[in-house]
Parts: C-alpha cells; structure tokens; sequence
C-alpha cells in the first residue's frame, strides 16, 4: 500500500476515533472520488514529480473558508446549511498543490470567540486534559483546525487570525500555528469577521509544513482588493534581501526583542518559566536578547474590541435570510406588522457573543460614540504600529520614511531587534466549565483578557507564529510567541524552527 | 401592457429611501396601476369638485357658453389671488432649498462587479457575487465608471479631490444585500461645484437674469435592487440594478424660489446628459431628487440652523423622492406653505423626513427626528483609496463637449446673432444632432459667400436656423418622423438657402423644393430648379405695376378702405392677389409691396 494512501487512510481513523472532540463539522464520504487523487498523487510521487509537498495530503479547511464540495457554515444557525457556490483562492490553491480538502473545523461562529466554544454545533474540546481528568479549551477561534492538527486528522489545516484565532489555539494543543503579514494569502472566498485585521493562517505540527502551505498560498490574487500586488510584493522581498538584512541569518546573531510590557501579573509561572528558558536557549545559540518597550500593549487589546466588532456588526448585517442561509421568517412577510422581514432570522439565527459584538459594535460607530471609540480606537492602531516600527531593525517595508520626527527620537532611545520573542497567552488552556454552562466563571471580558499577547501584532499586521516548547521540569506544554516586521515572514518562521517542539 | 409602470412604478417610490420612509411610501401595484395610467383624472379632480360647489344644482339652467365664461373668470380671479398671496408670503418669509440628487451612470459595468448594468435583462441575470453579498466574496472597483463620475463633475465645475474613499453607510432593508450601501461620506469625489442658471433655463423671475448654485460636493455610490410588491405578503426583488454606479449631487441650500428650483434640477440633468455621464432622465427614473426646505421670516432674527456651511437658516424638512421637475416645484410650494402655516399659528418647524405624491397638494410626514436612521458610517476596510491624477482631469477637461451655456451665448452672440428663443432648441434637440447639421449647412452656406461682412455672415446664420429648425422641422413634425439628416443632406439644404439668399428663386419656391427634397426627389438643386424651370425670372417694374392695378381694379372698396382707414394689414392681401394673378414663382413679395404702396398710398397724395 502506498505511503500516501496509508498516511490518509490514518487520518480518517483518527477523524472516526476523536469525534468526541468536535473538531470537524463536516468531513469527506468514506469513499470517493479523492481516494483516487490520492492514487495519482502517489504515482505522482513515485516517479519523483509531485505537484508539490501537499500533493495527496489531507488538509483541513476552517469553516468560514469557502469550499464547493462541503458546506460553509461559520459554526452559524444563519448558515448551518448553507454551501457557497465557490472556492476560496487558498482552496483553489491547495487543491492545485495536490491537497485534498478532508473536512471543515468547528470554530467559534464566525471566528468570534477565544476558545471554540460559541458554535452552532457545539464545543471544541482539547485532547489533552487537566490533572484532575477536566475537559480543557482547546483555544479558538479555531480551535477545530488546531485539535484536528494536533490529533493527526489531516496533515495540516488552515484557520483564520484576527486578534490571535491561530496562534492561541496553537499554543493550548501544543502545535505551530503562523499568521503571515496582512495582504500576503489571499481573502476571496474566507467571511469576513473584520476585514482589517483578518489573515488566514496556518496549522501545523512541524514549522516545515507550515512553510510548505505558506509557499503555496503567498501569491497575488487580484480578486482580493487587500492582496498585495506583484510589484509591491517585489518591493517587500528586494527590502529584505538587501545585503544587510539577509545576512541576519548566516552570522547566526539574532538580535532578539524581549517586550517588557508583555511581563504581565497575570502570566503564570510555567508560562513565563516557558519564555525564559526559550530565551536562555536562543542566548546559548549565540544570539543576543535586548529588552524593548512596546507601551501600546495594553490599551491596544481595548482598540481590537472597539475596531474589530465594528466592522463585524458591518460585515454579519448581510445575514438576513433573504437570498442565502436560514431564513426564520416563516413563509409570509407582512409589511403591515411593521417589522422587520428577518429580524427573526438575525434574532435566532445569530448566537449571543456574535449579537453582544454586532451590538458593541454598532454602538462604537454610532454618531454619538464614534468619535470616542472607533476614531480614538484607529489612533491607538497607528500608536501601536509605530510602537513596533520604533524597535524593529529593519524598516517597515511599506512605509519608508517615519512618520513623523517623533519617530526618530523615540527609534534612537531603544534597542533595534530583528525578532521578538513572547508568550502566545497569558495561562495554559482554561477547563470548558469555566467558560460554558452551570459553573462558568469566566466573563466574556475575561475572555477578552486573553487575548492581550496575541492582539499588538493584529492591529500592526505583523507576522507572528507560535510554536510548542516543553518545559522538562515540570513536563508542561507552552505556547511561544515570535513576532516579526511587517513582511519579514521568513525570519519568522526561521526563528520558531529553532525553538519549535524544543524541551527546554 | 404592464411593462412600462413595472418598472417605472417600484422605481418612483423605492430607490435612495431609507427603510422606514419605504414602509410608509410603499404602495401596491394596484394603486400604482391606477396612478400611472390616470395621471389627468387624478390631477383634475380637485377642479372638478370646485366646480359643483360653485353652481348648485339647484340653481337654474345657466347656458353653458354663459357658464364656460364665468369658471375661466373664477379660475382667472382664483390665480390672481394665488399670485398675490404668494408675493405677500414671499415679501414676508425666506425659503430656502437645498437639493440632492441622484443619477444613474452611464457605465457598462456595475461598481463593484463586472456584471452589466443593463436593467432590461431578465430579472437576477446580471448579479456577480459581490452584488448579492455573497459570503466570502469582496468588491472589485471598476475603476472605468469613474469617467461618467469626472466627466460629470467637471462639467459642473467641482474640484476632483486628488484623493477619494469609500464608506458604508448602514441600514436594513432586503433590497439591500450587504446591509449597507458603499457610498463616500466622509471624502466625496468632488467638491466646490456650482451651475449657473439663466433666465432661459426657466428661474423664477425674481431670481433675475442669472443665478449660480454652489455644489457642495459629488460623490459615488451604489444603486439598490428593485423591488415589487404583490400584497398582502409577496415581494419580488430582482438584483440586477443592485451596484449600479451613482452619483449623488448635493447643493448648496442657495435656492430661493420653487421655479428655480425645478429650473436646477433641469438643468443639472441636461448637463448630465451632454457629457454623456448619465443616460436616463427623470423620465425614466434614471435620475430622482430629494429637496431640503426652510423657510426664515425677512429681515428679522436668523434662524438659528446652519446647513452646507451657510448659517441663520430655519429648520429644514426633508422630502424624499421626488420623480419629476413639477414634482420638485410643487412639493416645495407645499411645504414651504405648510412651514408658513405652522409658524404663522405659533407652532414650531419640526426637523422630518416628508413625502409627496404626484398631484397632491400637501407633502406628508414620513418619519421625525426620532425616527431618524443612524447609518453608522465607516469606511470600509476593503476597498484601498481613489487616486486620481491631474493628467487625467485635463484629459477629461480637454475632450468634454462644449457646455449648453457656452454653446448658447455663442449662437446668441455677434456671429450668429440667434435669438435665444432658436439658439436653445438647436443646442438641446436630438442630443446635439440639430446643432451638429445647422453648423454643417452655415459652414457651407459661408463659403458660398466668403469674405462677406459680419452683418451678411450673421444673416446667413439667422436663416439657416429659421430653416433647420422651423421648415425642414415643420416637414418632419408633419410627417411624425424622429430628426433625421438624410433626407434633406446638409449641402442640399445650404445650396438651396444660397440660391434663396441670392435671390435667384423665391421663398415659396424655396419651400416647394424643399418639400420635393424632402420628399425623396434624388436630382440635385441646381437641376431641380432648372428641370422644373423654378429659377427667378424677375419681372420688370412695368409688369409689376401692370399686376397691381389689375388687383386694385377689381377691389376698389378695399383700396378705399387701406386709403381712408389707414389699414395698411390689407396691402398684404393684395400681395398676395398679384402672386396669384403673375406668373408662378415669379412674383417677389417685398417687390410686389413697393409697388402696392406706390400706386395706392402715394398715388392718393
């Protein structure tokens, strides 16, 4: 039997033997057309020309990702049947790379939430438990791709990032999780939860899968108005291959950026034993490590809750029932009632933190609150993209001359970096009672919380990747942050091989 | 035939509204059946209705010649009262108006799609995607409909903004896919624009020979889909209009009187069209406007609103909708009246939205300040800024026809010398085709005539328009045919104004010809006039006397009565007995009249 057939075969198993965890919500027929692409791949492979090295491997798309062949359901009761008549580009793309799309993962509805537990079809549960035998959170918003991951379900998987939905989920199943730079993997076809901050990412046990999906997707797609183009994507790579920043990597001397403000009280102690071991590692690789200052950190996580359910309750008003998706209208509308025809299908069709964002972000752009949040909140983005083009070595690529002369006093006060390296969440993964049900404790701002580490590189658009390191003192599993320059994606991903799957 | 009040109907009522102004506006097609197809009867109903109570029935039979003369008396004296009420209120009270606009562009794709924009097609056959808010779909700005968009904006003397972007502005209703509509609210295409209006565009006399309204700005945005509605439950929508390319115009609220109103609107449509930026007129719901109404009392405290950055003005009332140039004018009238009213009793001025139905006489409240939409703009994080640069504007600028006004005091002016009354149907018939043949038949008639003086030059102009516009016009109105330059080619019709002008055939004959031309005889006019032996032979002033007296001969009394009276009107119609009497086409008029006057006038002395 072929190597290929038998690595699906095995995936398929695992997707039967972990249905438990909810990963998937819909997933390919046991026999089909794709057992024999598998064949061809293998072929393929044999005579030593596959189409690439996803050719004939199971991959597992987030279910807001559009696909033909299964539904796409964003974990919504608006579109729990809904099937888009498209293809995503990145499907597209993956399917001509050979990959076979082997089911769609649960996610929070609409990629809204922190731990995969706000969907239709009920929570994503961790594969690992807590001591004391808890069903854990298996992070979110795409907690489906990640368990599915981790679980081996598929090779790899594709999820969405707005203020962390990859990396967080990463670094709670103990597996790499990367977020290019905005503009660089193309959006047609993936739902909008807030267009300005949503970048597709990806999933995968080892950093060289994930740079092996990443060289597929980071193409120019002109059907996507925030795809950058050819030439400014020249641009970026002529930026980074100048003689003094591609030598970054053959000196072997990184200089490595430790974000003070990111030392936060509520880190807890394995977390931050995680980080400084990490830190200690990459100092005995022969790399230097520079404290840095990003002040914006904190109030950047309350400008990603002001900006990012902005542009959802902008984004989430198309589901009305009315042309795709449920409809709980019944069948007649009468205008004389003076309702609105779908004001039952959002009512009941949208869950509660999809309604709490829709509602929080109405009212941030509404005309009496406008100028306070959702103007203050893009000023704070600015604040923050400045925070990081202050510490960064290299330049931001897209905008070479600084802002302002205040750039220039505030770059010569600090120390200039080429990564930062950071915690991906403040804790190891909260059990699921105390996020839903009876015994929740968890507020949705504690939620929120959460996503404090994740969010500074979302609103700057930065590449980020989290990677699993162990600490073998206590065996415990931890999610590292490395954050890089706009379009310095490459370094990066370099940087979390060096620490990915490390026992510290 | 349904067709023409389907699409006409939803149209007139539902496109740029907000939802609940539509709920109130809505109508069913019934009703909008008997509208469309009645508009006479339901416009002079209220005469009617007048005319009972004014003669009971019990009175007695008055004849009905009797009767006809005392209701066009009333009517008269109802008017004259009218008209002094109207000048006493506008001696009293300010009204001020401010006017949005709506028009579809001319473009082959919609804004964000590459669907047609052609509305004809079966219904939801041309929808992208994006059109319907597909999940997952993003916009793609087709950057081609900006031209309609620049080319309308020059012509209305805006300033392109060197940088543009669009917004969403929010509200639900389901011919809206997406929830909002793209729009550019908080940086607009154009800004700083104004239209001039003459006296000949139709403004109030009181606004005087001219009057310029400031544009306050031009902006893009996306049209809605079209929606029917079959009561009690059932709506149709068809997304082909969806994304259609507009443009909004806002005004400067520098509008002081309803006929100037319509006038503006009229006018910024014309200019729409002959920069081929809009296609559909009012007429055929491609353009809609919605007028902004306050009125302050003269010389006496500022209102204190401030609208458009023109401050001291009274709360303002909004009428949406308005689907035609006498709707404009008569919703205005209404709701400055009813303001007038309001105030007058010791009532306030609410700030509303309002309606108004063709016909009516009073706008209606469609929703208060309460009720008042918050679209919760925001720019939308998709669609990167418009860059446009000047390069572009001055090639725009350089290729853009010649403007009406331009057009108009050229005709008027020393080398035409055109009255305005001919020089604006040249300029506004067959969408420049009648302007573009009477240049064509001047152009060759001045070379007939080269190194002539400017009097000869502005003659020869003055008579090629009388006969582009009034003869060959007269023959195509007689024959109920669209304006059309074959039948009478522009060299035929210039050959024979030549031959006029050198009074080698007479005006008659002149007219016969053309007629013959007209009529599809192929031969040329020189061998026409030659063929049908019509070239003047003139007569001596000895056949011209002989003529004359023969006439007076057999009308003594009516020589007496032109000698004792004084009624000089009847020498024409012993003109006309002497053409009768002479020889066919030979007899000169002016010739004939000399000679008349001779032998009658002088010959009594």
């Amino acid at each position: 039997m072929s190597s290929l057939l038998r690595e699906a075969e095995r995936c398929i198993a695992n997707q039967n033997s972990y249905t438990a965890l909810n990963a998937l919500i819909s997933t390919l027929h046991s026999s089909g057309q794709w057992l024999d692409r598998i064949r061809e791949a293998d072929t393929r492979r044999a005579q030593g020309r596959p189409e690439s090295r996803l050719d004939g491997r199971l991959v597992v798309i987030k279910d807001n990702i559009c696909t033909r062949e299964l539904p796409t359901t964003c974990a919504s009761r608006a579109l729990d049947k809904f099937t888009s008549p498209f293809n995503a580009t990145i499907v597209q793309q993956l399917e001509d790379a050979g990959a076979i799309v082997a089911g769609k993962a649960n996610l929070d509805e609409f990629g809204m939430g922190s731990h995969s537990v706000n969907s239709y079809f009920g929570p994503v549960k961790n594969m690992y438990r807590s001591r004391n035998a808890e069903d854990l959170s298996a992070g979110g918003s795409s907690g489906g791709s990640a368990v599915a991951v981790a679980t081996e379900q598929c090779y790899t998987a594709l999820g969405t990032d707005t203020g962390g939905s990859v990396r967080l989920p990463a670094a709670y199943t103990g597996i790499v999780g990367f977020k290019p730079s905005y503009g660089l993997i193309s959006r047609w076809g993936v739902v909008a939860y807030a267009n300005s901050l949503d970048t597709v990412g990806i999933f995968g046990r080892e950093v060289s899968s994930v740079r092996d999906v990443f060289d597929i997707l980071n193409q120019h797609d002109p059907r996507d108005p925030t795809n950058l183009s050819p030439g400014t994507r020249s641009r970026i790579d002529d930026h980074f291959t100048s003689p003094r920043l591609a030598s970054r990597t053959t000196t072997n001397s990184l200089k490595i950026g430790v974000p003070v403000e990111y030392n936060i009280s509520e880190l807890a102690p394995s977390v931050r034993r995680a980080w400084s071991r990490s830190l200690n590692h990459m100092l005995q690789q022969g790399h230097t490590i520079h404290p840095v200052s990003l002040p914006t950190t904190q109030i950047a996580l309350s400008a990603y809750y002001v900006l990012a359910p902005a542009e959802a309750s902008s984004n989430l008003a198309k589901y009305d029932g009315v042309r795709y998706g449920t409809s709980l209208n019944g069948d007649h509308y009468h205008p004389q009632m003076n309702s609105y025809l779908y004001a039952r299908t959002r009512g009941e069709g949208l869950g509660s933190e999809v309604k709490r964002r829709i509602l929080l972000g109405a009212f941030s752009l509404s005309a009496g609150a406008i100028d306070n949040y959702f103007i203050q909140a893009q000023r704070i983005r600015r604040l923050v993209q400045r925070d990081f083009n202050a510490i960064f070595l290299a330049k931001h690529p897209l905008m070479p001359r600084p802002l302002d002369g205040d750039e220039v006093n505030y770059k010569g006060s600090q120390a200039q970096v080429d990564v930062l390296i950071c915690p991906t969440a403040p804790s190891s993964p909260p059990a699921l009672s105390n996020l839903v049900g009876e015994g929740a404790n968890c507020s949705p701002l504690d939620a929120y919380m959460n996503d404090v580490l994740t969010v500074p590189a979302s609103l700057a658009g930065l590449p980020a990747a989290s990677v699993p390191v162990t600490d073998e003192s206590t065996e415990s599993l931890v999610g590292v942050q490395i954050i890089g320059q706009y379009g310095d994606d490459a370094l990066v991903l370099e940087v979390a091989g060096m620490l990915s799957n490390k026992r510290l | 035939m349904l067709r023409p009040w389907l699409r006409q109907g939803p149209r007139a009522t539902r496109s740029f509204t907000c939802p609940q102004c539509l709920h109130l506006l809505r109508r069913s097609p019934q009703q909008q059946l008997q509208q469309s197809l009645l508009p006479s009867a339901t416009l002079a109903s209220p005469r009617r209705s007048l005319q009972t109570t004014a003669v009971p029935e019990s009175t007695d039979r008055v004849p009905l010649r009797k009767q006809l003369k005392q209701d066009a008396k009333s009517l008269r004296a109802r008017k004259r009262q009218t008209r002094e009420d109207e000048e006493a209120s506008r001696q009293k009270w300010e009204l001020t108006v401010g006017i949005e606009i709506h028009a579809q562009l001319n473009t082959e794709a919609k804004l964000f799609s590459k669907a047609p924009t052609s509305s004809a097609e079966l219904p939801n056959s041309n929808v992208a995607l994006f059109d319907l808010a597909f999940p997952g779909s993003q916009p793609e700005f087709q950057i081609a409909t900006l031209l309609p968009a620049l080319r309308a904006a020059i012509a209305l003397n805006c300033d392109i903004q060197p940088v543009s972007k669009f917004d969403r502005k929010h509200y639900f209703y389901q011919d809206q896919p997406a929830g909002y509509q793209i729009t550019q609210y908080y940086e607009p295409l154009a800004k700083n624009g104004y239209v001039d209006l003459f006296r000949y565009d139709g403004i109030a006399p009181e606004d005087g020979d001219h009057v310029r309204i400031g544009i306050k700005q031009i902006q893009m945005e996306q049209d809605t889909a079209k929606s029917q509605e079959y009561p009690p439950s059932m709506q149709l929508l068809d997304f082909n209009r969806v994304s259609h390319p507009l443009i909004e115009i806002i005004t400067m609220p520098q509008i002081h009187t309803p006929a100037t109103a319509a006038a503006c609107v009229r006018k910024i449509q014309s200019i729409l069209q002959s920069c081929s930026a809009v296609i559909t007129g009012m007429e055929l719901g491609g353009l809609r406007a919605d007028v902004n109404v306050s009125i302050r009392q003269r010389g006496d405290v500022a209102g204190n609103h401030r609208y458009g950055g023109i401050g001291g003005l009274g709360q303002r009332t909004e009428i949406k909708n308005l689907s035609s140039f006498k709707a404009v004018e008569d919703a205005i009238i209404a709701e400055k009246n009813r303001q007038i009213a309001v105030l007058e009793s010791g009532g306030v001025v609410e700030g509303e939205t309002r309606g108004w139905t063709i016909g009516s006489t009073e706008t209606r409240r469609l929703r208060g300040k309460e009720g008042e939409v918050d679209y919760r703009y925001m720019p939308d994080p998709d669609l990167p800024p418009v860059y446009i640069g000047e390069d572009l504007i001055s090639e725009l600028r350089r290729t853009l026809p010649t403007g009406s006004d331009a057009l108009l005091s050229l005709l008027t002016g020393a080398e035409y010398g055109l009255t305005i009354e001919d020089a604006k149907p040249l300029v506004e018939l067959d969408d420049g085709a009648r302007l573009e043949y009477y240049q064509d038949v001047v152009d060759l008639l001045r070379q007939q005539h080269p190194g002539t003086d400017s009097k000869t030059q502005q003659a020869l102009a003055r008579l090629a328009s009388n006969w582009v516009l009034h003869e060959l016009g007269g023959l195509l109105t007689k024959a109920e045919l669209a304006w059309d330059s074959q039948p009478v080619p522009a060299d035929s019709l210039a050959s024979l104004l030549d031959h006029l002008q050198r009074k080698l055939i007479t005006g008659p004959t002149a007219k016969q010809v053309l007629a013959l031309v007209f009529d599809g005889d192929q031969r040329s006019i020189p061998q026409l006039l030659e063929e049908e032996n019509l070239l003047l032979r003139p007569l001596s002033r000895e056949e011209y006397i002989a003529l004359a007296e023969a006439a007076i001969a057999l009308n003594p009394s009516m020589v007496e009565q032109i000698r004792q009276k004084n009624q000089l009107g009847k020498l024409g119609w012993f003109v006309g007995q002497m053409m009768r009497m002479g020889e066919k086409g030979r007899v000169e008029a002016p010739k004939a009249d000399t000679i008349l006057r001779e032998l009658i006038l002088e010959g009594a002395k």
